[in-house]
C-alpha cells in the first residue's frame, strides 16, 4: 500500500483535469478502494449514516499513522524545507484548543453538528455568511446520495496545501477514509510529480474542481465553475471552510442534474495568519522548493481576489477605513471597496452596521469620508496637546515653551523609535474593517456577540483580526529596512509650514531651528552603537574601499553622531548662529561647510572623538552644509568619493525639504544618497504644486513602503487623480504617522496660542496702467489670447504647455513694466553710471553752441527754472500746469511729463520720429529728456536748489506707486524698513533703479549673491540707521528662512501662482521677533492677469489645504485638467 | 480733460473767422465753419466742415474733413484735406483751433506740388486764372448760403 497506491494515483490525478465527468467520477471511486473502506462505498447506498459513521472514526485514526510516518518520510528524501514547514503545521494545529470542530469530529461528534460553543471570544471557523449555489450539478447518477437539507460537505483534492493539513483535515472530520484515501494520493501524486515541477504549477493553474461529498463520503456533485474558481483557491489556501446544505435536489440524482446547495462559509486560522509569514511558508509549499517568486505573488492575487469575491457573494462589506475606534461611535463608514478595487459598484446608498449596532445611512461615500478624514487630522492634533513634554539636555542653552517640549518629546520619541509618542489611533489605510455576520442558525454560536470585527486588505488580500495600527506596522517593516539597508533608523517627516517662534523667550529666530537644535542636544545617538555593528562593519567597508587611513576606525568603531544639517544657501549662516546661540558654549561644534575650501570632512568629525573623556561632555558635530554643495559632491563622489557621502550620519535635517521636491532632481538624487541612521525633513509646504512633491520628501525618509515610486504611484497619485478620496486618505494617514504641523494660530493645551504675533494688516492696490501701457499690454494679450485659442481648437493645449507658460510670463512681465518686455535699444539708458544728475550751465551752453541769439531764450528758461512761480507754465500737450516738467534738451521747450513720454511712446510704437511737440525739432530721444527736480519742501536737506535730471529712467505703474508709498512713509517714519519682494530679478534692477534715483538707501538679495554676500547684505540691512532703508528681494532666493523681523512694511510688486509662497516670503517679517504691526501691500494692476492669478492662487490653496486638512474631495485632482483648467481662467473663461 | 478744455477755450475765445461747436451728444465731434479767407478764391464763402477728436488726441491728430463741395487741389471730391500737420508733422502740441487756422491757411495758398485733387491741381498749374474763377463759382454756388 504504501508503494504502490501512490504511483497509481499519481497518474489518475493528473489526468484528472481533462477529464469527462463521466470518468473522472469512476476515477474517484477507484481512490476510495482502500481496505477497509471498500465495503463502507457500499453501505453509503443504503442510507444508513450511522453505520459508516462508525467506521469512519477507526479508519480515519489508522490512516492517520499511516499517513504521518510518510510525510515525514517523503520530507526526508529531499526536502528539508518541506519537513520543517509541514511539522510546524502540525504541531500548530493541536496547539489550536479552542477549535473544539476537529477533535470532536474526530471523535464522535455527526457530522452535521454545529461547531460547538467556546468560552474564548474568537471560535474558529468563523462564521462569515453563507450563499447559494444555484446550479451544482451532479457528477453520478442515482437515487438516495442526497435528500433536501441534508448537509454535504464541500472538498477539494489533490491539491498540496490541502495535503499539507493533514491535521485540519482530520479536524473537519467525518472524514471518509474516502477522502483521506484521496489525500494519500495526493500526496503520492507531490510526490511524483516533485521532480518535474513544470507540471504541478498548470495543474494548479486549471484544476479549480471543487467536489460535493455526502457526510458519508461520496462525491455526488460538484460546483460550477463560477463559484468553483475562487472556492477552489480559498480551499486550498485553507481560508475557508465551506460547509454545505443541500436546499433543493432531484430525488434521483442523474449525471450533469443540477441542484441548489447553501453554503455556509467559515475562515479558519490560517486565514489570519500574516501575510508575510504566509508568504515564506508557502513559497516551499507551492512551488515545491524552486521558490519562484512570481508564482508567489500570483498566488497572493489570486487568494485575494478570492476573498474579495466571497465577500461579495456573501454580502460582507467594509464597516469601515478608518477611525474605528470603538469607544468613539463615530466611524463613518468608508466607501466600499469594490469601488476602488473590483467593480464599480454602486455604494450610493446603504445602511452600514457600526461596530456598536449603529446605523448609518451612506448617500455618498466621498462625502462622509471627507468628514471622515477631518475627524481624524483633529484627532492627531488633539494628540498632540496632550502628549507628553521633554526638557532639553543642560547644553541647550535657550527655554523651550510647552509645546516646543512636546514638539521635542516627539522628535525625540520617533528617534529613539518608541512609537508611541503620538497615539495614532488610524485604520491602515490599505485596510477595511469587517464585522462578522451573526449566524442566523439559532443553535450556533454568535460570534459577533463579542462584537469582533475582523479587517481584510483589499490590495494584499490579507486578513487580520488585530486592529492594523499604522504605525504598528511600520515598526513591524523596521527590522526588515534595517536588514536591507545600512542605514536608516528612524524617518520623520515633520513640518513647521508657518514657523513657529515662541514670542518673549527667544527675542528672535526660527522655531524650527530651535527645535532641531533641542532634539540635536537631547539625543546624542550614544546609544547608537550597542546594535549597530553591521553599519560599523559596513562602513569599513566603505572606507577600505577608498583607501582611507582606516587603522583607527577598525580598532575603534564608533557609532555615528554627527548631524549634518542640509539647507538652502541663503540660510546656512543663520543655521550656524541660531544653533550657537541656543547651545551653551563648548557644547557644540558647528561647521558650515560651503563654498571653495571645504576641509577634511572626516578630520573635523573625527577630531577628539578618540580622546578619552566622557563622552556626552564631548562637543556635539554638527555640519552645515547647502544642497548646492551636496549636488556638487555627489558628482565628485562619483569620481573619487566624497567625504560627506562616506561618513554616516546620526542625522540628516532637511531644511526648507522641498527643494527636493522633484525626484529626478539632482538635488533630490543628493540627498538621497546621503547615509543616516535618522533623517529630518524641515518644510512649510510639502506639497508645494502637486501630491508628488510629497513622494520626494518620502523618497528621502525611506518610509517604505511609501518611498517606493510605483507603490505611492498606485496607492496615492493614481486614486487622486481619479478623484478617488482613498489617495487623499493614504496621504492623511501617512501624514499622521510622520508629520508634526505647527501653525501659528495653533492653540496649546491651555488655550493660548502657541504663537502671539502682532497683526498683519494686508492690502492690495488696485493701480490702473497709463494708457501706454494698457496699450502694450492689450496687445500683447490679444496675440497670446489669439494664440492660446487657436492652440486649444487644434487641441494643443497641454503638449504646447510651456509654450503657454512662457507667452503668460511674458504678460506677467509686461504688467510690471514694459521694459521687462521689449528689448531697450538706448544701450545702457537703463543702467546709467550715476544717478543723472545734470549740470544745468553745461546745457545751457551746449544748447547755445553754434547757434546765435539763442543764449537769451536758454537764459530766460533758466531763470523760470529757478523762479518758484514757474509751476504754472501751461504744458502745450495737456493744457495743464506742467507737473514735473521735463525739458527737451535740443530747444530747451518743456512739457509734463507724462505728456512727453507718452507722445515719445506712442511715436516709438508707430515707428514714427520723435520730435519736440512745440518746435518739432527732432528726433528727441527719451532719456536725454532732463527732468526739472524740485526739491521735497519738508526735506531737511540744504539743497533747496532744482535739480535737473536725465531722463533715462522710465518708471512703470506699479514702480510709480512702490516709489509713491515709500515717500510717504518716509513722511511719516524716517527710519522705516521695507522689503520689497518680485520673482524678477530683471524688475528688481529697475526698483533698484528707482531707489536710486529717489534717494533711498537700498539693498540687494537675490540668488545671485554668495552667502558672505548675502550675510553682508542681511546684516546691512538690519544696522541700526537713521535712515530708511529698503530691501529688494528675488521670491526664489530670499522667500524662504531669512529672518527679517527689523522690517514691518511688505511690499509685493507681484503674485505668485501659489498664495503659500508668498505667504512665506511675508514670514520673514512677519515672525517671532515682530512687535510692530506689518503692513503688507500687494500691487495688482487692473484688468490684467494678475487678478486671474490670484483666482489661480485660490485654486492652489485649496489644494494644498486638502492634503492637510482633510478638507477630503478631490477636487483638482488630474494635473493635467487643472493646469489646462487654470489655462482657461488665465485667458478669462472661467 | 484736454478736450474739455480745449472746447471751453476753442467755444470762449473763437479764432477769427472760424467756429466750432461740439456736437451735444459726441463732444469729440465738432461742427466747423471756416470763412474764405479775403483774397482767396474761395473769399465771402463759408465751409462747413466736420472735426473728429479721435480717442488717442493729443497724441494722434484730429480727422478733418470739409462737408462743403470746394475746388481746392488739396480737397478732394469727398472733402479730405491734404495738409501735413494732420499727418506726419501732428504734434500733441497743436490744437484745434491751430489746426483750424492752418486749414483756413490752405485755403489762400493753394498748393498744386502736393495734391489730392490732381485733375483741380492740373488745372491750377496749367492755369491757374481759369482754376481760379471756377472756385470762385464753386464758392459761390456751394458756400454761399
Amino acid at each position: 500500500m504504501t508503494e504502490a497506491p501512490p504511483l497509481f494515483f499519481a497518474s489518475s490525478d493528473d489526468e484528472d483535469v481533462t477529464m469527462q465527468v463521466d470518468d473522472d467520477a469512476h476515477k474517484d471511486e477507484p481512490q476510495l478502494m482502500q481496505r477497509q473502506l471498500f465495503l463502507s462505498t457500499n453501505d453509503d447506498e443504503e442510507e444508513d449514516p450511522h453505520v459508516p459513521q462508525k467506521r469512519h472514526s477507526s479508519p480515519d485514526v489508522d490512516l492517520d499513522q499511516v499517513f504521518l510516518p510518510r510525510a515525514s518520510s517523503v520530507a526526508t528524501s529531499s526536502m528539508s524545507e518541506y519537513i520543517s514547514i509541514s511539522s510546524d503545521e502540525d504541531d500548530d494545529a493541536p496547539s489550536l484548543p479552542q477549535e473544539p470542530p476537529p477533535t470532536k469530529k474526530r471523535r464522535l461528534s455527526p457530522p452535521a453538528a454545529p461547531p460547538p460553543s467556546s468560552p474564548n471570544s474568537i471560535t474558529f471557523p468563523i462564521y462569515v455568511g453563507e450563499f447559494l449555489v444555484l446550479n451544482a450539478w451532479s457528477s453520478i447518477s442515482g437515487s438516495g446520495y442526497v435528500k433536501i437539507n441534508d448537509s454535504v460537505k464541500i472538498e477539494r483534492d489533490v491539491d498540496p496545501p490541502v495535503f499539507k493539513r493533514t491535521s485540519k483535515g482530520e479536524k473537519k472530520g467525518g472524514r471518509q477514509t474516502g477522502t483521506n484515501g484521496k489525500k494519500q494520493v495526493s500526496l503520492a501524486s507531490m510526490l511524483k510529480t516533485k521532480p518535474s515541477n513544470m507540471k504541478t504549477p498548470r495543474k494548479k493553474d486549471n484544476d479549480t474542481i471543487v467536489r460535493l461529498v455526502t457526510i458519508q463520503g461520496i462525491e455526488f456533485g460538484r460546483l460550477p465553475q463560477e463559484v468553483a474558481w475562487w472556492t477552489s483557491k480559498l480551499l486550498d489556501l485553507d481560508v475557508v471552510e465551506l460547509r454545505g446544505k443541500m436546499t433543493d435536489c432531484p430525488s434521483k440524482l442523474a449525471v450533469g442534474a443540477s441542484f441548489i446547495v447553501s453554503i455556509d462559509v467559515y475562515l479558519r486560522p490560517s486565514a489570519f495568519t500574516p501575510i508575510k509569514s504566509t508568504n515564506s511558508d508557502n513559497r516551499p509549499r507551492v512551488v515545491f522548493g524552486e521558490g519562484l517568486e512570481t508564482e508567489d505573488e500570483k498566488l497572493l492575487r489570486e487568494r485575494k481576489n478570492a476573498v474579495l469575491q466571497l465577500f461579495e457573494v456573501v454580502g460582507i462589506k467594509p464597516q469601515a477605513g478608518y477611525s474605528t475606534n470603538k469607544i468613539e461611535p463615530d466611524p463613518a463608514p468608508q466607501e466600499e471597496l469594490q469601488k476602488t478595487d473590483t467593480t464599480q459598484k454602486g455604494s450610493e446608498k446603504r445602511v452600514e452596521i457600526v461596530g456598536d449596532g449603529e446605523e448609518v445611512e451612506v448617500e455618498d461615500g466621498e462625502d462622509l469620508s471627507k468628514a471622515d478624514l477631518d475627524v481624524i487630522y483633529k484627532r492627531a492634533q488633539h494628540h498632540d496637546n496632550t502628549m507628553r513634554e521633554m526638557e532639553p539636555e543642560e547644553s541647550f542653552a535657550l527655554t523651550l515653551r510647552g509645546y516646543q517640549k512636546q514638539a521635542l518629546f516627539w522628535m525625540d520619541s520617533l528617534e529613539s523609535g518608541r512609537m508611541d509618542a503620538r497615539e495614532a489611533s488610524s485604520l491602515h489605510p490599505l485596510w477595511s474593517e469587517y464585522a462578522f455576520p451573526s449566524k442566523p442558525n439559532g443553535d450556533v454560536i454568535d460570534l459577533t456577540q463579542d462584537e469582533k470585527p475582523f479587517y481584510f486588505s483589499p490590495y494584499s488580500g490579507e486578513i487580520s483580526l488585530n486592529f492594523p495600527r499604522f504605525e504598528h506596522n511600520w515598526t513591524v517593516n523596521m527590522p526588515n529596512v534595517l536588514l536591507c539597508y545600512t542605514c536608516a533608523q528612524t524617518y520623520i517627516y515633520f513640518s513647521f509650514p508657518f514657523a513657529i517662534r515662541p514670542p518673549s523667550i527667544l527675542e528672535m529666530g526660527m522655531g524650527k531651528t530651535i527645535m532641531i537644535s533641542a532634539l540635536i542636544h537631547s539625543n546624542r545617538g550614544s546609544d547608537e552603537s550597542v546594535n549597530q555593528t553591521s553599519t560599523s562593519k559596513h562602513r569599513q567597508v566603505k572606507l577600505d574601499n577608498a583607501f582611507r587611513p582606516m587603522n583607527l576606525r577598525l580598532q575603534n568603531p564608533r557609532p555615528p553622531s554627527a548631524t549634518l544639517i542640509v539647507a538652502p544657501t541663503s540660510l546656512i549662516d543663520q543655521w550656524g548662529e541660531e544653533i550657537e546661540r541656543s547651545s551653551k558654549p563648548g557644547t557644540v561644534k558647528v561647521l558650515v561647510w560651503h563654498g571653495q575650501n571645504r576641509n577634511d570632512l572626516e578630520d573635523i568629525i573625527d577630531e577628539d572623538e578618540n580622546s578619552e573623556g566622557d563622552k556626552s561632555r564631548r562637543p556635539i558635530k554638527i555640519v552645515v552644509t547647502s544642497y548646492g554643495t551636496l549636488v556638487s559632491e555627489l558628482a565628485k563622489m562619483e569620481k573619487s568619493g566624497s567625504a560627506i557621502y562616506e561618513i554616516e550620519w546620526l542625522r540628516v535635517v532637511l531644511d526648507e525639504a522641498h527643494s527636493c521636491k522633484s525626484r529626478s532632481s539632482k538635488t533630490a538624487k543628493a540627498v538621497y544618497a546621503l547615509k543616516a541612521r535618522r533623517r529630518w525633513a524641515v518644510t512649510g509646504t510639502p506639497i508645494v504644486n502637486k501630491l508628488e512633491d510629497l513622494y520626494s520628501l518620502l523618497k528621502f525618509l525611506d518610509f517604505k513602503p511609501w518611498s517606493e515610486f510605483s507603490f505611492f504611484n498606485s496607492f496615492i497619485t493614481l486614486p487622486f487623480l481619479a478623484r478617488d478620496p482613498k489617495g487623499i486618505e493614504v496621504v492623511q494617514v501617512i501624514l499622521e504617522s510622520i508629520l508634526l504641523r505647527r501653525e501659528k494660530n495653533m492653540v496649546d493645551k491651555t488655550g493660548q496660542r502657541i504663537v502671539d504675533l502682532p497683526t498683519k494688516e494686508i492690502s492690495i492696490e488696485n493701480l490702473e496702467f497709463t494708457p501706454m501701457e494698457r496699450k502694450i499690454y492689450d496687445s500683447m494679450y490679444n496675440s497670446a489670447k489669439k494664440n492660446f485659442d487657436e492652440l486649444r481648437q487644434k487641441n494643443l493645449l497641454s503638449r504646447k504647455y510651456t509654450h503657454i507658460l512662457a507667452m503668460l510670463m511674458g504678460l506677467r512681465r509686461a504688467v510690471l513694466h514694459p521694459h521687462l518686455v521689449f528689448k531697450v535699444n538706448d544701450e545702457g539708458a537703463d543702467h546709467p553710471a550715476d544717478d543723472g544728475i545734470v549740470d544745468i550751465n553745461e546745457m545751457v551752453e551746449k544748447f547755445s553752441e553754434g547757434r546765435e541769439k539763442s543764449g537769451a531764450f536758454a537764459e530766460a528758461v533758466l531763470a523760470d527754472l529757478d523762479d518758484q512761480r514757474e509751476n504754472t507754465a501751461e504744458c502745450p500737450i495737456c493744457l495743464d500746469v506742467m507737473q514735473n516738467p521735463m525739458i527737451v534738451p535740443e530747444c530747451l521747450h518743456k512739457c509734463c511729463k507724462d505728456c512727453i513720454t507718452t507722445y515719445i511712446a506712442t511715436c516709438e510704437m508707430k515707428g514714427e520720429e520723435t520730435k519736440c511737440p512745440s518746435c518739432s525739432r527732432g528726433p528727441i530721444k527719451r532719456t536725454a529728456l532732463v527732468e526739472v527736480v524740485r526739491p521735497v519742501p519738508n526735506s531737511q536737506n540744504s539743497n533747496p536748489d532744482v535739480v535737473l535730471r536725465r531722463n533715462d529712467f522710465q518708471s512703470s505703474t506699479k514702480l510709480t506707486a512702490l516709489v509713491k508709498d515709500l515717500e510717504k512713509l518716509r513722511g511719516i517714519d524716517p527710519t522705516f524698513r521695507a522689503v520689497v519682494f518680485s520673482q524678477f530679478t530683471s524688475f528688481l534692477d529697475l526698483i533698484e533703479l528707482a531707489l536710486e534715483r529717489e534717494n533711498f538707501e537700498h539693498f540687494r538679495y537675490d540668488g545671485t549673491l554668495d552667502v558672505k554676500k548675502r550675510h553682508r547684505v542681511v546684516t546691512a540691512f538690519k544696522e541700526a540707521s537713521r535712515r530708511p532703508k529698503v530691501l529688494c528681494i528675488s521670491l526664489k532666493a530670499g522667500g524662504v528662512g531669512l529672518n527679517l523681523t527689523e522690517a514691518n512694511h511688505v511690499f509685493m510688486m507681484d503674485c505668485w501662482w501659489n498664495s503659500a509662497t508668498e505667504n512665506q516670503a511675508i514670514d520673514r517679517v512677519h515672525r517671532l521677533g515682530q512687535e510692530k504691526t506689518v503692513y503688507v501691500k500687494h500691487y495688482i494692476v487692473s484688468n490684467t492677469i494678475e487678478s486671474r492669478i490670484l483666482k489661480i492662487q485660490k485654486r492652489k490653496t485649496a489644494l494644498v489645504k486638502e492634503a492637510f486638512r482633510g478638507s477630503g474631495k478631490a477636487q483638482s485632482g488630474n494635473e493635467e485638467r487643472d493646469s489646462i483648467e487654470n489655462l482657461k481662467i488665465m485667458f478669462g473663461e472661467s | 480733460m484736454t478736450v474739455y478744455q480745449e472746447t471751453e477755450r476753442l467755444v470762449a475765445d473763437p479764432a477769427p473767422g472760424i467756429t466750432a461747436a461740439p456736437h451735444d451728444d459726441n463732444l469729440r465731434y465738432f461742427d466747423v465753419t471756416i470763412q474764405g479767407p479775403e483774397g482767396s478764391p474761395f473769399q465771402s464763402g463759408v465751409f462747413k466742415l466736420e472735426l473728429f477728436l479721435p480717442e488717442e488726441y493729443p497724441m494722434a491728430p484730429p480727422k478733418v474733413r470739409f462737408l462743403t463741395k470746394i475746388y481746392h487741389p488739396n480737397i478732394d471730391k469727398l472733402g479730405r484735406i491734404c495738409l501735413d500737420i494732420l499727418k506726419d508733422k501732428w504734434s500733441p502740441a497743436l490744437q484745434i483751433r491751430t489746426v483750424l487756422l492752418s486749414v483756413q491757411a490752405l485755403l489762400s495758398a493753394p498748393n498744386p506740388d502736393d495734391p489730392l485733387a490732381t485733375d483741380v491741381a492740373k488745372h491750377y498749374k496749367e492755369n491757374e486764372k481759369d482754376a481760379q474763377r471756377v472756385s470762385r463759382e464753386w464758392t459761390e454756388k456751394y458756400a454761399s448760403g
